[in-house]
């Protein structure tokens, strides 16, 4: 299904985290965040992360899609160790492996639903003729092509989520990081949502792993870990 | 990122952001339109100064003449020299005369001696003489060998005791001649005390008139004095036999004006030089705001795989675009104001001039785009993605 960079296949986890920890550092001292995270994710699975509010969520996210350096421990990718990657390397992961849904699902304001989906395939160095296809394949999956051309600041809450969903999912990623994605959404919507990860993890070589408060959502997922205290349990 | 993208990209954010951006292209815009306009039409704009500011008086006059010693008295220029003279580079006009001092006339029975002068038609625009009253004298005067004189100020004052004196009739050596204009006192010095009358009317009627043994020229430029004046005995000594030349050049007064051009001119690339400086600024600030207002957006751009040296391309190629722009318009208004300006004081400007100053302009404001747009860059692109997503 991935004609950009076709995955290897492989019978091992596409995400092997052990011992991972983090600590932010302010003025006043270090706050530990994650104490010794193990995680295994296998490629077509997908993961809920629940847990309290400041229990590190978006955290384990952010160093998961390499937007922000673990503290320490280990953190493989396919079976190479990712966490000591140069900065070029890491642009290049960021890239072709992950699409990243953020918490507040930010979109590029000034800009239309399009420009939005269009940004990961400018980087990418998609040709430019075989962008309007692909953009409006991932906007489908979310319901959204009559929305192709809206300014990105006219959208409601929930479509912009939907459109962060689609920009995560236009560059055919291989893991989808997802930071509560439907949180803004009502039931039906949240459902169709599930419904289009779940096909697109049912082809087998796309993982996600989605932050989410919803039990619902969580049901929908292959497995569901709970952060507390900075441990990661599976329930 | 493509080069064809990062160019889109850029010229998108500008459009989109116009409002912010309007004082800083409109600066380097001026700055652009201001230099083409005074390199293109610098030196018309000169000519344009000698010939109508009288402030420059005699600057820009050069007079060619014989020592006044028995063995040159009857030494005389021919029309030939005169034309030699004007087809040098850098001088606008030449003209011959013959004078005498010894004029005399007599009205209402009372006698006057006074001096005067023969001279072409070319002697007014070359001496900067125009009339208060009447005219001067003519190319036709001149073929015809009229009986006209045109008088200094003072001298109509003394000859008639008042200055409106076009139509009166006055006797020189026993012939009449009609005074057909009377020159405005500007400039004028000693010769406000002077009659002129046609160069060839003066040789064919006036006794003991000094053989055409004097010339002025006018060049084109203060700038040309110092070139011109030394060829003059060469290019004079090409066509005749010319011993006891003498070149009379005001260089005090070429000093002077010259000292007055350097500090306008300093004044205007200071000025030019001040609105490109604040259009850098410009840049500059408009660039540090447009980071720090857009730092989600690199933090965004970064998580979806940005490099560093892309974030970094895209808020350079906006700093180019932003002053390529404005120089482009700058441009166009220079064309603009070059032709006007050249329509009004009807010249032609150098082509090459022209285009070389847009070419200049524009790598100028592609140079001020890089250099004010660097820091900015650099600054956005060192962001770490987290902290840039998280700023608010
Ligand atoms: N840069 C930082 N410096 C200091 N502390 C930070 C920083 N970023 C996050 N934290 C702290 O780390 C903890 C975890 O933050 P995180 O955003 O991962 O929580 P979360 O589980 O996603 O919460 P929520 O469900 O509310 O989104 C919080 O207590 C937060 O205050
Ligand atoms: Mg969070």
């Amino acid at each position: 299904m991935n004609e950009l960079y076709p995955h290897p296949r492989i019978n091992g986890p596409i995400i092997q985290v052990t011992r991972l920890s983090k600590h932010y550092s302010n003025g006043h001292g270090v706050i530990p965040v994650l104490r010794g995270v193990n995680l295994e994710i296998h490629p077509g699975e997908m993961v809920a992360v629940m847990g309290p509010s400041g229990s590190g969520k978006s955290t384990l996210l952010f160093i998961l899609g390499l937007l922000l350096p673990a503290s320490s421990g280990n953190y493989q990718f396919l079976g190479q160790d990712v966490l000591n990657l140069s900065r070029t390397d890491q642009a290049d992961f960021r890239r072709r492996r992950v699409g990243f849904v953020f918490q507040n699902c930010d979109l590029f304001e000034n800009s239309t639903v399009y420009e939005n989906l269009e940004f990961p395939l400018v980087y990418a160095q998609v040709e430019r003729h075989e962008r309007p296809a692909r953009i409006v394949a991932a906007l489908e999956r979310v319901n959204l092509a009559h929305r192709l051309r809206h300014p990105a600041n006219r959208l409601s809450g929930g479509e912009r989520q939907r459109v962060a969903v689609a920009r995560a999912l236009v560059n055919q990623p291989q893991v989808i990081l997802a930071d509560e994605p439907t949180g803004q959404l009502d039931r039906q919507n949240g459902h169709m949502i599930m419904e289009n990860f779940k096909q697109i993890m049912a082809q087998g070589d796309t993982s996600l792993v989605i932050v989410t408060h919803d039990t619902q959502v969580a049901e929908c997922c292959h497995r569901t870990f709970s952060l507390e205290d900075g441990v990661l349990y599976e329930s | 990122m493509r080069f064809s993208d990062l160019i889109r990209v850029s010229i998108r954010q500008l459009v989109r952001h116009r409002r912010r951006y309007w004082g800083v292209m409109l600066a380097i815009a001026l700055g652009t339109a201001g230099f083409i306009t005074i390199i293109t039409m610098g030196r018309d704009l000169k000519q344009n100064f000698n010939r109508d500011l009288e402030l420059l008086g005699r600057a820009t006059l050069v007079k060619v003449y014989f020592e006044r010693l028995p063995a040159y008295f009857h030494q005389n220029f021919t029309s030939a020299t005169v034309q030699a003279l004007r087809k040098m580079q850098g001088v606008r006009d030449a003209s011959l005369a013959v004078c005498t001092y010894m004029a005399q006339s007599s009205n209402n029975g009372v006698a006057h001696n006074f001096s005067l002068f023969g001279v072409d038609n070319a002697f007014w625009d070359v001496c900067g003489f125009t009339t208060q009253d009447g005219r001067l004298t003519s190319l036709a005067d001149n073929d015809l060998r009229q009986r006209v004189v045109v008088l200094g100020p003072e001298l109509a004052q003394t000859l008639f005791g008042r200055k409106d004196v076009v139509g009166k009739k006055l006797e020189i050596q026993q012939d009449i001649y009609t005074v057909v204009g009377v020159l405005k006192n500007v400039g004028l010095g000693d010769l406000s005390h002077f009659a002129f009358m046609p160069f060839t009317t003066a040789q064919d009627r006036i006794l003991r008139i000094s053989p055409a043994n004097r010339i002025y020229l006018r060049t084109l430029t203060w700038d040309d004095v110092d070139k011109v004046a030394p060829l003059i005995p060469q290019v004079i000594q090409s066509v005749q036999y010319a011993p006891g030349l003498k070149v009379e050049v005001a260089w005090d007064q070429v000093k002077r004006v010259k000292a007055v051009a350097f500090w306008v001119q300093l004044f205007i690339y200071s000025s030019i030089v001040a609105t490109l400086i604040l259009g850098g600024v410009g840049i500059w600030t408009v660039m540090m705001a447009a980071v720090r207002t857009r730092t989600r957006e690199i933090g965004l751009k970064k998580a979806m795989g940005a490099e560093d040296q892309a974030i970094m391309a895209q808020f350079l190629a906006e700093a180019v675009c932003l002053s390529f722009t404005a120089s482009l318009a700058g441009s166009f208004v220079g064309l603009l104001t070059v032709e006007v300006t050249s329509h009004l004081i009807s010249s032609h400007p150098p082509q090459g001039l022209f285009l070389f100053c847009v070419i200049l302009g524009l790598v100028v404001a592609v140079g001020l785009g890089v250099a004010a747009g660097l820091y900015p860059s650099l600054q956005a692109s060192r962001m770490e993605v987290v902290s840039a997503i998280r700023y608010e």
